[in-house]
């Protein structure tokens, strides 16, 4: 069976000076999920995917600066959904590894105030769980808030072209989940990106993959470049978070083939742990079943 | 003070499986960043357009774009300016033996000031102090404690040499070549403990400030450095021929893994390298292995397999050849290779006898290279 991605278009959810049409978004994040799950009840969709009495984790990108990270817009929105749905306030954690960086970000943090909780792994008291995590070539230390706090997971991703690793998406953000996220950079992030998602606390937590394509950067990433950064005005949707990926690494080959650029595979970047992760059974990572719905909200 | 121990005094260790946001909260105290790092830009590396940058120091030659770390995790490119976050950053300072290192022929029977910085240009699966060298500087607790004062504490604690030992000096290479410039204003020798993944420049420089080197050669295949290293194994060969070459001392460790680097073939083609290269005076370590951090499924070094390679290294021409974690061991011993007796008698880190005299031995007056004074 084909996995789902759906990709809503929200034109003019960012104006010209690039602040989010909050209204617009809200729409974009119905619509998608609407089509993601078949429901038409906005409030009933998120509980086909969590409980009530879940924790959840929404893991952003804050690492590039507020020019390419996770907006707060787009984190509160979906924040603002799942407790629609039901799931308390204080159940529900916008998260990434550091306050510095969330705060660069635009993020007012709140560790102990009523409302979503927001805040980085470095806060006091919080840290890394110092049990070791050994998995395949993964070893690492998880933040407290994936291993211990939270019960499900959204990866509210970035979509960029890296370096290294070609794409970063909604798996490679789990690399903000862990100590070490340097020590996996080899071989263009092969085979760690699949290796990470498949440990227990990823795999088993994670429900939702949402890739923040709003504003697209095609080339010299994952560090913002307002040369090769695009406003796409899009999420990306999907319950396969491999698919997923393999779908914004499309966005990323269109984009660069419209502005000349050789492909990643030219670039010896090609995305190849979307392979293994399929190998894995994590996911699907070809264009026969991989099902996209493009709709404009 | 170590990662474990730190865990310990900010109180992360509290949360446990199960509990949920409100018990977390309840753990939170004032919020406080541990960051506090240096901001010092890097000696080794070239600045590309984009406000890339690629680190000249390592084997690696990470390519950073803006806002990124190297594999090592210390460094980082902010706006096309790369800096080490760590210097002045020591994480672990302790007063150790320095037959500790192990350095055998270097300052017998004295004290090393030891430092390390978090981070390491590796990642080896046998790491003993992963917790420190396996994270970001941020993730340790760590003190401010510039060149001087290392210098100063040296000296206070009747050290004659310090050491840049426990992570991999290589990652805190402009800490360690200030301290080690310093400290020889002071007439404080420096010894460093690596594994050796470094470039030649930056090598060939450090050799003009430091007395001793110590390289781990984790193995003499690039198999086994490509699984369980995450390195390459020409690097480290051309590191050890450039400290042989300058006037620094060298010395060799190898630590001997049950299955992985432990066969007749790998240790005899690395001993007679060693004698090809560097001829048979350089003092070679077979350590024991103990399973830790991602190799706990290997049990420790056998004590047949490390004197067969006691033996192969011997037979091979080494003269100065060691058995390390084997306390009591008569390897542990150093022996005039020309009359055959003991002339440094060791246990453990303990020296129990010199027989020296001036640098020779006492018995029949041969020459013992090393640095005794």
């Amino acid at each position: 069976m084909a996995s789902k991605v759906v990709l809503i278009r929200g034109k003019g959810v960012l104006n010209g000076d690039g602040d989010i049409d909050q209204k617009r978004l809200l729409s974009m994040y119905t619509r998608g999920i609407q089509a993601l799950l078949n429901q038409q009840n906005p409030k009933e969709n998120l509980l086909l995917l969590f409980r009530r009495n879940d924790k959840v984790g929404i893991k952003i990108n804050t690492i590039a600066g507020k020019m390419l990270s996770t907006r707060p817009e787009v984190s509160l929105s979906l924040a603002k959904l799942l407790s629609g749905s039901g799931i308390q306030e204080k159940n529900i954690i916008i998260w990434d590894r550091t306050n510095r960086e969330l705060r660069a970000a635009g993020y007012h943090l709140n560790i102990k105030g009523s409302g979503y909780a927001i805040f980085g792994t470095d806060t006091r008291g919080v840290d890394y769980n110092p049990r070791l995590i050994s998995h395949l070539n993964i070893g690492s230390l998880f933040s407290s808030i994936q291993s211990d706090w939270i019960t499900s997971s959204i990866s509210l991703a970035i979509l960029k072209d890296h370096g290294m690793a070609g794409v970063t998406a909604g798996m490679k953000n789990y690399f903000g989940t862990i100590h070490n996220p340097n020590k996996y950079h080899d071989f263009n992030c092969d085979p760690f990106v699949a290796e990470l998602f498949e440990t227990k606390l990823i795999m088993r937590k994670h429900k939702l993959s949402i890739l923040d394509s709003l504003v697209v950067q095609y080339h010299r990433g994952p560090s913002y470049h307002a040369r090769w950064a695009e406003k796409y005005e899009a999420l990306i949707f999907s319950l396969d978070p491999v698919a997923a990926d393999f779908v914004g690494w499309q966005v990323i080959e269109k984009l660069r083939a419209k502005k000349g650029l050789p492909t990643l595979k030219e670039e010896d970047r090609e995305p190849t742990y979307l392979k293994t992760a399929e190998k894995k059974g994590l996911g699907k990572a070809n264009r026969n079943e991989v099902k996209i719905i493009e709709e404009e909200a | 003070m170590k990662r474990r121990q730190f865990f310990k005094t900010t109180g992360g260790i509290s949360l446990v499986a199960g509990s949920g946001l409100e018990s977390l909260l309840m753990n939170l105290y004032a919020f406080e960043e541990k960051a506090n790092l240096s901001k010092v830009e890097a000696l080794y590396y070239k600045k590309h357009s984009d406000r890339e940058i690629e680190c000249l120091l390592c084997p690696r030659y990470c390519k950073l774009g803006d806002k990124e770390r190297g594999y090592c995790g210390v460094r980082e490119n902010m706006g096309g300016t790369y800096y080490t976050l760590v210097y002045g950053k020591a994480c672990s300072i302790n007063v150790d033996p320095i037959e500790k290192k192990p350095f055998f022929h270097f300052l017998p029977r004295t004290n090393a000031l030891s430092i390390a910085t978090a981070g390491c240009n590796v990642n080896c699966k046998f790491c003993q102090n992963w917790e420190i060298s396996q994270v970001r500087p941020e993730q340790v607790e760590h003190y401010d404690i510039p060149p001087s004062k290392v210098v100063d504490l040296a000296k206070k604690y009747s050290c004659p040499s310090i050491a840049y030992t426990y992570t991999e000096p290589v990652v805190f290479y402009e800490y360690m070549y200030d301290t080690s410039k310093e400290a020889r204003l002071k007439r404080i020798k420096n010894a460093v403990v690596t594994g050796g993944h470094i470039n030649p420049e930056p090598l060939e420089e450090l050799t003009k400030v430091v007395d001793a080197i110590k390289i781990d050669l984790k193995a003499f295949t690039q198999d086994f450095y490509t699984s369980y290293v995450r390195g390459e194994l020409q690097p480290v060969l051309d590191a050890i021929k450039i400290v042989h070459k300058s006037n620094v001392w060298l010395e060799i460790v190898y630590l001997v893994i049950p299955t992985l680097n432990d066969s007749q073939n790998e240790i005899q083609n690395l001993c007679r390298w060693i004698m090809n290269e560097i001829g048979p005076d350089v003092p070679l370590h077979f350590s024991r292995f103990f399973p830790m951090y991602l190799m706990k499924n290997l049990p420790h070094t056998p004590l047949s397999t490390l004197e067969k390679a006691y033996k192969i290294a011997l037979a091979e021409g080494l003269h100065y050849v060691y058995l390390g974690n084997i306390p009591s061991h008569r390897a542990e011993s150093t022996y005039c290779p020309s009359c055959k007796n003991k002339v440094i008698q060791r246990i453990g880190y303990q020296i129990k006898k010199i027989e020296l005299k001036e640098g020779k031995c006492k018995f029949c007056n041969n020459p013992i290279p090393g640095v005794w004074t």
